[in-house]
């Protein structure tokens, strides 16, 4: 079978996170702070941008998964995804590798503003590119879901390196296994990705595949400020 | 202690920079950091005294709260942009040598790293709490750390890692610096980092968030 990279674009304005969503994520809900204010701004001046965001995916046969060694091997492929991944994945008979990147502009404008010593204009444009590539494939995601459901089939969660004891090095076999794609993602010889707001990962697909708690609900990370937010909004 | 570096204390604490900054609103159209430390210089206080007993304090106090969740990295942040409208017309007298530095700490993100946000906020409050910073940025190599050592003989050394396959990389920047200069002084930092994996690449110190560094860095000078 030929692979076939499923390319997916999506304008700025249309990815980007609501105020809400933003003010969230950094803990900042104070309408008169100059974070908030500046949120405000930044988030309208990104929402008029011609930029988009680009992502998709190559969907592949699962050969195998062998929960207690942590592998999956796809059409050939052999993925280190651990114990916890491999678990989760256990029911798919095929798997999808994605790539995604909310483009270049964050982390160049991100990196100008820390060396002129603005790290709180920096800091706030990061948490942007992070929250809008997320969302640019939450619609991928969201877009593999459909393309399976007329077949039957049912999708997993998102997994990626470097989480759940997958290790980020692997980065090299699924960019080895994406191939030729049109996302201009490059790997640095220590696996990280160009540009920086940029995610990879796998999705299982298959008749019994589900979706299921993930994230800070099963960190084990004690030491998390993201953990500290979550408590206290528990606690209120 | 007297009333204008307590004000100045207050300003640095919840981020008001000058007096057109409109924030915190119960502070609006007075003084900001800017002002009264140019006003204190004026008054004749020396620049290590509002150093020592507003600045510094202040981003203690702000240090302090965030370790125990109070305020989160935005916050600090913003704290951290009034103490630099104040350092600002302080640090003429560090070259001056008028008020002097505690030392100097240079750090970066090691090589194969990319994430910054903890180092800048080490950076900020090491900075606030008296000490020359040296940022290295991210993705440093151990020649960028044995270039700034060569620039400033007698610094101390913070490594931050975010990511378990670029911890290891402390430990090829600490050797290979140590070839170079022996007698150099490790903190390392970062989520992933532990007190027991400092100890076993052979660091002086791990430090759980900034406040803690500052504790570290301080017990070398007295050691
Ligand atoms: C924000 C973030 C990012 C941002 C980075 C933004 C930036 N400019 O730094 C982005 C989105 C770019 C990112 C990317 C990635 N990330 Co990331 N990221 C995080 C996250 C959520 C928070 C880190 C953070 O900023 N924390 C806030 C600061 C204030 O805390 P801190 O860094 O811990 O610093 C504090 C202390 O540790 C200490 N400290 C820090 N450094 C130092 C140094 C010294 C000397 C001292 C004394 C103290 C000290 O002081 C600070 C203040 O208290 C963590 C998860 C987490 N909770 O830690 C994951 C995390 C670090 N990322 C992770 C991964 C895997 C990645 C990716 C490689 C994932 C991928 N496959 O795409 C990518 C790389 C992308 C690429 N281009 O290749 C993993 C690492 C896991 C591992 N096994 O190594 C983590 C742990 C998430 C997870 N899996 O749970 N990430």
């Amino acid at each position: 079978m030929e692979r076939r990279f499923h390319t997916y674009r999506y304008p700025l304005s249309e990815v980007l996170p609501s105020l809400d969503e933003l003010a969230r994520y950094l803990h900042m809900e104070d309408t008169e702070h100059p974070a908030y204010l500046y949120m405000v701004e930044r988030l309208e001046q990104l929402r008029s941008s011609d930029l988009e965001a680009v992502g998709g995916y190559v969907v592949g046969r699962v050969d195998s998964v062998e929960v207690a060694e942590g592998r999956l091997a796809v059409e050939g492929v052999s993925f280190a995804v651990g114990a916890q991944v491999a678990g989760y994945l256990k029911e798919a008979s095929e798997a999808a590798l994605f790539l995604c990147t909310a483009g270049a502009l964050f982390s160049d404008e991100a990196h100008a503003l820390n060396a002129a010593g603005d790290f709180l204009e920096a800091y706030i444009i990061d948490a942007i590119g992070s929250l809008t590539v997320e969302r640019a494939m939450d619609r991928i995601h969201a877009a593999l879901a459909e393309e399976q459901a007329p077949l039957g089939l049912k999708i997993t969660n998102r997994y990626s390196p470097g989480y759940c004891n997958w290790p980020l090095l692997d980065q090299h076999q699924l960019f080895h296994f994406v191939g030729e794609n049109p996302t201009g993602i490059t790997l640095s010889p220590s696996a990280l990705m160009h540009p920086i707001k940029s995610v990879s990962g796998i999705i299982g697909i298959g008749t019994h595949c589900r979706r299921r708690a993930y994230g800070c609900v099963i960190c084990q990370n004690k030491t998390c400020i993201y953990r500290r937010i979550v408590q206290r909004e528990k606690a209120v | 202690m007297n009333e204008l570096l307590q004000k100045l204390f207050t300003c640095v604490e919840f981020g008001k920079i000058n007096t057109a900054s409109p924030y915190p609103p119960q502070m609006r159209g007075q003084e900001g950091a800017q002002e009264l430390t140019q006003q204190a210089l004026a008054e004749g206080i020396a620049p290590s005294q509002i150093m020592d007993e507003a600045l510094i304090p202040a981003m203690t106090c702000v240090g302090q709260k965030f370790t125990e969740g109070k305020v989160f990295v935005p916050q600090m942040l913003l704290s951290a942009k009034a103490m630099n409208a104040a350092l600002t017309y302080i640090k003429p007298y560090f070259s001056s040598g008028e008020v002097k530095r505690k030392g100097t700490f240079i750090i970066g993100t090691v090589f194969g790293d990319l994430h910054d946000i903890g180092k800048n906020l080490v950076c900020m409050m090491v900075e606030g709490a008296g000490w020359e910073v040296v940022d290295l940025g991210v993705d440093a190599s151990a020649e960028k750390f044995i270039e700034a050592l060569n620039e400033h003989p007698g610094a101390y050394v913070g490594l931050s890692a975010l990511l378990t396959t670029t911890m290891t990389n402390m430990k090829t920047i600490i050797d290979k610096v140590h070839e170079v200069h022996p007698d150099v002084k490790f903190i390392v930092g970062g989520a992933p980092v532990s007190a027991e994996f400092a100890a076993e690449i052979g660091a002086d110190g791990y430090a759980a968030d900034p406040q803690d560094d500052i504790k570290l860095l301080e017990g070398f000078l007295n050691a």
